[in-house]
């Protein structure tokens, strides 16, 4: 309780760095916040094309499907292997003041979910207008992917980012793993590409599966996500972020040492 | 008015693991070749028995070789790094000014770095708001408070850092080799300051290789070396001793 009104003091702070990520991030860029929507349009377009293709399905809505995978998982590898780094980048804050470490990962997962929101405008657009018989009011349930992705994310991030303050070549560890999360998941394959195969249990057990589909069964099929899908999601926060308080409990205070 | 720093016998060890293994490759490959390690690198026994009082209003020296454990000293007061044994008891909120160039953004505004600065010290933009024009003013820079950082001088990152922590208020200060930076006109206006805090009853810790500035603003000195402290006397008897034993 201590440590979370610690974060909270300190939320001027890490609220300030988030902002100041974005704007060094569209810093003197014409198209500045709209790089966030066009590169993934862009690379959804390239691949749906080539996608729909091998797999035989519309363009029209497959690319969405690509789209929604595209920048939620942009958004997770984004906040784990941005995160894993996050503690040697504040190195001179740490250095300096004593916050609780986790805004530092914090900051992350928040600079993540705005470039995350900005991004999803783009998939809403192209929803409303290639299926529009889909918007109806569990487009409401969509809304809460960003506070479990966030959630998600940021304990994610805390312990990626306490490993890589000992071991600074984590990074290029976790790519590869994130690499592999990426192709045994239903991320640009349909889950019937995996059932086909027979991975029935790629789909079922995958809470990253689960994770998607908050956002995608309202946005591409019109429906309510299900409970399994939110169960899922939740345990996946629960055990990230008891990890993460553990880790934190026994490294916090030496990771200064590390820096 | 209750501003104290009680220290018991702290002992600080930097742990070897910092600079050992830092990698999950040679991780691996230390596991791999066991036990045929060439170099052992042991903890560095940073602080050795410290044993401290200091009472609200105190201005005290810390006086010491490079390496005599000046800046860990103020670290471990400032609680940024841990202790491995002993008791640490500071009651009062630290301001310190340990490294200056960290927390200050290059691209931004000495004005934008002023709101930087208050609000990595915790602070609200309201409050820092409120407090700009003070600020500049003390710091003094002219029309360079509009420029961006990095056409600042040492010195006057020194001046603009000096006037953002002694401002946002505090009751510790702690300062580490820093103030020496400013120009005479500025360390007038610095040694009027840290009096005024001090009779606030805040307690001040320096750690200088100037003697003479040292002389000046305090009136207890520690003398450090090798991570013990030698001497714990009035400052002129502490720089005395220092410059008897130690600047030979």
């Amino acid at each position: 309780m201590n440590y979370l009104r610690g974060i909270w003091a300190a939320r001027y702070f890490w609220w300030h760095l988030s902002m100041s990520d974005l704007r060094s991030r569209w810093r003197r860029s014409f198209f500045g916040l709209f790089w966030s929507m066009i590169q993934p349009l862009g690379l959804t377009l390239l691949l749906s094309l080539v996608f729909s293709r091998i797999f035989g399905m519309r363009i029209t809505e497959y690319a969405p499907y690509i789209l929604s995978g595209m920048i939620m998982w942009e958004y997770v590898v984004g906040s784990v292997i941005g995160g894993s780094l996050a503690f040697v980048q504040a190195d001179a804050y740490i250095k300096q003041t004593r916050h609780p470490l986790a805004i530092y990962t914090l900051r992350n997962a928040l600079t993540g979910l705005i470039v995350l929101a900005t991004a999803s405008i783009a998939l809403v657009g192209w929803v409303l207008i290639v299926m529009p018989q889909n918007l109806g009011w569990c487009w409401l349930a969509a809304l809460t992917t960003f506070p479990i992705v966030g959630l998600v994310s940021w304990p994610g991030a805390t312990i990626t980012a306490y490993i890589a303050a000992r071991f600074r070549d984590l990074p290029h560890a976790l790519g590869l793993i994130m690499q592999a999360m990426w192709f045994v998941s239903p991320i640009y394959f349909e889950p019937s590409t995996f059932r086909n195969g027979d991975l029935h249990a790629l789909v079922d057990f995958n809470p990253i599966y689960h994770l998607m589909q908050i956002a995608r069964a309202p946005l591409l099929h019109g429906q309510w996500p299900t409970l399994e899908n939110y169960a899922w999601s939740l345990g996946m926060i629960i055990v990230l972020g008891v990890i993460a308080i553990l880790v934190g409990r026994r490294c916090e205070k030496r990771v200064i040492f590390y820096l | 008015m209750t501003n104290t720093i009680r220290l018991r016998d702290v002992n600080l060890h930097y742990a070897s693991v910092a600079f050992r293994e830092r990698s999950l490759k040679s991780l691996v490959a230390a596991w791999v070749s066991q036990g045929r390690s060439k170099c052992d690198l042991n903890d560095i026994h940073a602080l050795k028995d410290i044993s401290v009082r200091v009472d609200p209003g105190e201005r005290i020296g810390l006086l010491g070789h490079n390496g005599a454990g000046k800046s860990s000293f103020l670290k471990m007061v400032a609680g940024l790094y841990p202790i491995s044994s002993g008791s640490r008891e500071v009651r009062g909120t630290v301001r310190s000014m340990l490294d200056l160039s960290l927390g200050f953004e290059p691209d931004a505004t000495g004005r934008e770095n002023i709101l930087y600065r208050g609000l990595l010290l915790g602070l609200s933009p309201k409050a820092m708001r409120s407090m700009e024009a003070e600020i500049v003013e003390f710091a003094d820079l002219g029309e360079f408070i509009d420029y961006p950082l990095k056409t600042y001088s040492v010195g006057m990152q020194v001046r603009l850092a000096f006037a953002v922590s002694t401002s946002v208020g505090g009751d510790i200060l702690l300062l580490d080799e820093v103030v020496g930076a400013g120009d005479a006109r500025f360390m007038g206006k610095a040694r009027a300051r840290i009096m005024s805090l001090v009779e606030q009853s805040e307690i001040m810790i320096l750690a200088s290789h100037d003697l003479t500035t040292v002389g000046q603003l305090c009136q207890r000195g520690l003398v450090l070396a090798g991570g013990h402290i030698m001497l714990d006397a009035p400052i002129e008897q502490a720089i005395k001793f220092y410059e008897e034993n130690f600047s030979k």
